[in-house]
């Protein structure tokens, strides 16, 4: 029984990985999604993708307040913005990682803003498109990059 | 070696909010397009107050149709925050500048333009503070000195920070500034005995103490406005 749950928790923390820098804190990334280096991610299934900010990105915003959500059925274009979020009164604009169709808006995020910060790649989505150019994905970096990359941010400052 | 950073400064007067904001859009653009340094515009608005993206206007407190009757304008922004209130002898100003060249998100922003008012506010010895959570602002006691909204799109900010030196204080009354109903608006003249220098003097104290807390290398001081100001071309 010991060993399974062993295994089991081994099986979920190989899809994770922890980026570790010498600032106080790490910040999660995920293996199986891609991200824009704007601080966005998305996980691509079949023509689908779900959509949201990672957790470097909500860390870096302090507590959001606010979620501004697009119109079901309006195209979002790669690299553009299609909503906002309020955090320390600040509005920052959120910016589409691919092309293609809102098909969902995460309404919860109207009610509860605190998800983006609290689950930012699971209750926390954002939206869901329908792609309108796979090929787009390519532009995108992998967990591994995304990691260095936000490494290579927070050493800046 | 990393190249020097420069903030360029524009001291624009009392400019109309409208205005502004046809100046702000421009910068933006060519901040965007890195065809501008970072820039930092300082000046004063007539008697306006201004919203945040989230439209609070159940917080303006007298009907709208009055507001021409105490002289003041009200506009609608994209920037964070409540409803505030922009008048004469107020300091504002508006950093349009790359966070990502700094690494920097709103969080860390947000509390470098806090820690440039509390540093400004302590040459006169006023003891100012950053607001608890959800009260961003500067703070002396439980009274806000310094208030901020502001906008971050692809990594470049606008609107920015206003400082309250001496302004009409009457003109808070017809708003729950920032949202925040039980406490009350101060200035920089009602906090110190200190006896205040020019406004001009006021304003470069400030400036110099963002681009401090910043880590400017070089401040450029532009002195033409009206290249900034002709929005035409």
């Amino acid at each position: 029984m010991a060993l399974r749950l062993m295994l089991a928790s081994y099986r979920i923390a190989s899809h994770l990985r922890i980026s570790v820098s010498h600032r106080a804190f790490s910040s999660v990334v995920l293996k199986d999604l891609k991200y824009a280096d704007s601080h966005e991610w998305v996980k691509i299934e079949g023509n689908k993708a779900t959509v949201g900010i990672t957790d470097h990105a909500q860390e870096h915003l302090g507590d959001v307040v606010y979620v501004e959500l697009p119109d079901v059925g309006r195209s979002v274009s790669q690299g553009e913005s299609f909503g906002a979020v309020e955090s320390v009164k600040a509005t920052s604009d959120i910016n589409s990682p691919i092309s293609g169709k809102v098909l969902q808006v995460n309404k919860d995020l109207s009610e509860s803003p605190a998800l983006v910060n609290s689950s930012p790649y699971e209750e926390g989505w954002i939206i869901k498109v329908e792609l309108s150019d796979a090929g787009e994905v390519k532009k995108l970096m992998e967990s591994d990059k995304y990691s260095k990359f936000c490494e290579e941010e927070d050493a800046k400052h | 070696m990393r190249s020097p950073r420069i903030l360029e400064v524009w001291r624009l007067g009392t400019v109309n909010y409208l205005k502004f904001l046809k100046i702000q859009d421009k910068l933006v653009s060519e901040r965007k397009a890195h065809q501008i340094p970072d820039t930092l515009l300082s000046l004063e608005h007539p008697p306006t107050y201004t919203l945040g993206k989230r439209r609070t206007d159940h917080n303006l407190l007298i009907p709208q149709s009055q507001l021409t009757k105490i002289g003041a304008e009200l506009h609608y922004t994209q920037r964070g925050g409540d409803i505030t209130f922009h008048g004469p002898h107020q300091a504002i100003l508006y950093p349009i500048i790359s966070l990502r060249s700094i690494g920097f998100g709103a969080r860390n922003y947000v509390e470098t333009l806090e820690r440039s008012m509390i540093e400004f506010a302590s040459m006169y010895g006023v003891k100012a503070r950053p607001g608890n959570k959800c009260e961003t602002g500067v703070w002396v006691g439980d009274r806000k000195i310094g208030a901020i909204g502001v906008r971050i799109s692809s990594g470049i900010t606008c609107h920015g920070l206003a400082f309250n030196i001496d302004p009409d204080l009457n003109y808070f009354e017809h708003i729950v500034p920032c949202g925040i109903a039980d406490k009350e608006v101060t200035s920089l003249r009602r906090e110190t005995d200190a006896l205040l220098p020019s406004e001009e003097v006021i304003h470069k104290q400030l400036i110099t103490c963002l681009a401090k807390a910043f880590s400017y290398d070089d401040v450029l001081w532009k002195e033409d406005p009206s290249v900034i100001l002709d929005t035409q071309r």
